[in-house]
């Protein structure tokens, strides 16, 4: 008796939540305070017209399940947390009984059927019944398969969010190959590793252009160290030596131009060049090492590394003042900042007693975080465009490879990147490489 | 007396015959006879009857390259660093000076400073530190009268480690500044 008033009381309070929240379409702020976790529950891969699916439409299911696992606004509901089990008979919502998803607190619920080479996949919303996304695929052969789960992955985010940078960009990293590191390319979830130098020696510090088209980084040699420019359009890459001993840390602004530290004046210090590589004056100059310039979209605000003061800091320069202001002042050791595309955060490594550690500044609210936790060593972060995932190289499992969290210090994943050590990963627009 | 003494000796040397017979004659037992014959020609005779090393003259090659061998013996020696530091040790000072010594002897061959971090630090400062260590080396040679002209700087950062090992006798030996003639 009192376990069925207490249903009662359950359903009546949900019919009421669920006639208030009618109008609205489920959003999640991932910018927010306080990040909220939305339960998702992918309902069991079938067939059109019955339970019998496709190998295809398991292999997507799982596939964008494994994607899922990397937004940690999501959660994976499992199916034992629905009363009843699968409350599903078909793929659309008047086959699906959405109760027991609403009592189980199941925010969204997701359907995958298939049949040949045909995928299609919808994803409702449980409280309004809503159809948030649906898509359908067709000609999709094995190989397909990861590709079509991550754009349906990355529709999600962007129905949910208003973002999909995780999704859409490409990353480039550097990546031991025979003795010296040559730089590779793959979407964010590691799909389609590509290496795309072949100079010799040691490629560090890829940076992308805005528009996705290049890729700037630093070739180490017996030669000295040379800039080099990859064209994703030509797939070739051209290296150019300055006067000076360095050539480090090269980074394209938001308007196309290169900074990169040179030390033509006996010291490190960063330049920027022009549209004939030639470097101009250099950026907030001192006596002392200056390097690894990130800049927001604006391109007025940089952010760089600097041994000014003694140990190596963080410093933001105004480019419409010419102020610089430090803005690390725990530890000893910071270096390598990324900022985030608004200006706002600031990501960089602190040596602790524990080893190289990501911190996030808050530079409006004056606050600092610590966003990833080791063990090992944790280097080289990176906003991605969105200014939400944070990726950045990792010896917490022993090699040295990529891993990705958020600027609230969510779990890493690893990103997989092969067999090797892989490090400095850059975001770039540009769609993986066919 | 005298014939006592006498009897007394021959005793001696009798016994001393017989004992280095007898050693003589164990030795010869138990090795192989070649192996005897090798102890005794591996002596003074085959140094002696080994060819003189000058008696065939040197092609250009070769000797520039005997030179260029001896040179990076004289100017390999490394030097190492503090962390976080460029700054040369007293004992780094010996070991450039000596080094600006040999290379006015060796003028014929220029130099590569390459300055080299440990893991600690993080990959691209670490460029830029290697680059002030090996600055160090090269103002310090400078002072000692080589020209910079003959010296030529690439800093690895933290990308060629000495030693791999995670322990700060293996950091320690990675702080370092190698020397290397130019090709």
């Amino acid at each position: 008796m009192k376990l069925k008033t207490w249903i009662l009381t359950c359903l009546l309070v949900l019919l009421f939540a669920q006639s208030s929240k009618a109008g609205e379409v489920l959003s999640v702020d991932i910018f927010g305070p306080g990040q909220s976790k939305v339960n998702i529950l992918v309902l069991p891969a079938r067939g059109p017209g019955g339970p019998g699916s496709s190998a295809l439409a398991k292999s997507f299911s799982e596939n964008v399940q494994s994607d899922i696992s990397y937004l940690p606004f999501l959660r994976l509901a499992y199916m034992n947390e629905i009363l009843g089990g699968d409350p599903s008979k078909g793929l659309k919502a008047d086959d699906i009984d959405f109760k027991p998803l609403q009592l189980g607190r199941i925010d969204l619920v997701m359907t995958v059927g298939g049949q040949g080479q045909e995928i299609e996949a919808r994803v409702y919303e449980t409280y309004t019944r809503k159809l948030l996304l649906g898509k359908s695929y067709s000609q999709v052969d094995e190989s397909g398969v990861p590709l079509v789960a991550d754009r349906f992955a990355a529709q999600l985010m962007r129905v949910l969010t208003g973002k999909s940078g995780f999704f859409d960009s490409t990353l480039a990293f550097s990546k031991r190959v025979n003795g010296g590191k040559e730089l590779f390319t793959g979407s964010a979830l590691g799909r389609g590793i590509t290496q795309i130098t072949n100079d010799g020696g040691f490629n560090v510090s890829p940076s992308w252009s805005k528009d996705g088209r290049y890729v700037a980084y630093t070739n180490i040699s017996d030669k000295g160290h040379r800039l080099g420019i990859w064209d994703r359009g030509k797939r070739i890459s051209r290296l150019r030596k300055f006067g000076g001993n360095v050539a480090i840390s090269p980074t394209f602004t938001p308007d196309g131009s290169i900074a990169i530290s040179l030390s033509i004046n006996g010291h490190p210090d960063i330049y920027l060049l022009d549209a004939d590589m030639n470097p101009g004056k250099p950026l907030a100059p001192s006596w002392a090492i200056s390097v690894s310039p990130s800049f927001d979209l604006s391109g007025r605000k940089m952010v760089f590394c600097s041994g000014r003061l003694g140990g190596p800091q963080i410093f933001l320069l105004n480019r419409d003042s010419g102020v610089v202001d430090r803005i690390t002042y725990e530890g000893n050791y910071n270096t390598r900042p990324s900022l985030s595309p608004d200006g706002r955060f600031v990501v960089f490594a602190r040596l602790t007693g524990d080893g190289h550690r990501i911190f996030l500044r808050d530079l409006v609210a004056n606050q600092e975080r610590q966003i990833s936790f080791g063990p090992g060593n944790d280097e080289d972060p990176s906003f991605d465009p969105d200014g939400y995932f944070v990726s950045f190289a990792s010896s917490r499992n022993g090699g040295t490879k990529i891993f990705v969290t958020t600027r609230y210090g969510d779990p890493a994943k690893q990103i997989p990147t092969g067999a090797g050590d892989a490090m400095a990963p850059a975001w770039g627009v540009a769609p993986a490489l066919n | 007396m005298n014939a006592k003494r006498l009897f007394g000796s021959i005793l001696l040397m009798c016994m001393l015959v017989a004992l280095g017979a007898g050693c003589a004659k164990k030795t010869t037992d138990s090795m192989p006879a070649s192996a005897t014959k090798v102890e005794i020609s591996d002596k003074d005779t085959d140094w002696q009857s080994k060819p003189a090393p000058v008696t065939r003259s040197l092609s250009e090659d070769e000797m520039r390259a005997a030179q260029r061998e001896q040179a990076q013996r004289d100017l390999g020696n490394m030097i190492f660093f503090a962390f976080d530091s460029f700054e040369l040790t007293p004992e780094s000072r010996d070991v450039l000076s000596a080094k600006a010594d040999a290379m006015k002897k060796y003028s014929l061959f220029n130099i590569v400073i390459e300055g080299h971090c440990d893991e600690r630090g993080t990959s691209e400062y670490n460029l830029a530190l290697g680059e002030r260590r090996a600055k160090a080396s090269q103002q310090f040679l400078n002072q000692l009268g080589i020209p910079d002209s003959r010296m030529t700087i690439v800093s690895y950062g933290k990308e060629r480690p000495l030693d791999p090992g995670k322990s700060e006798a293996a950091f320690s030996k990675n702080r370092r500044d190698e020397f290397k003639l130019q090709n």
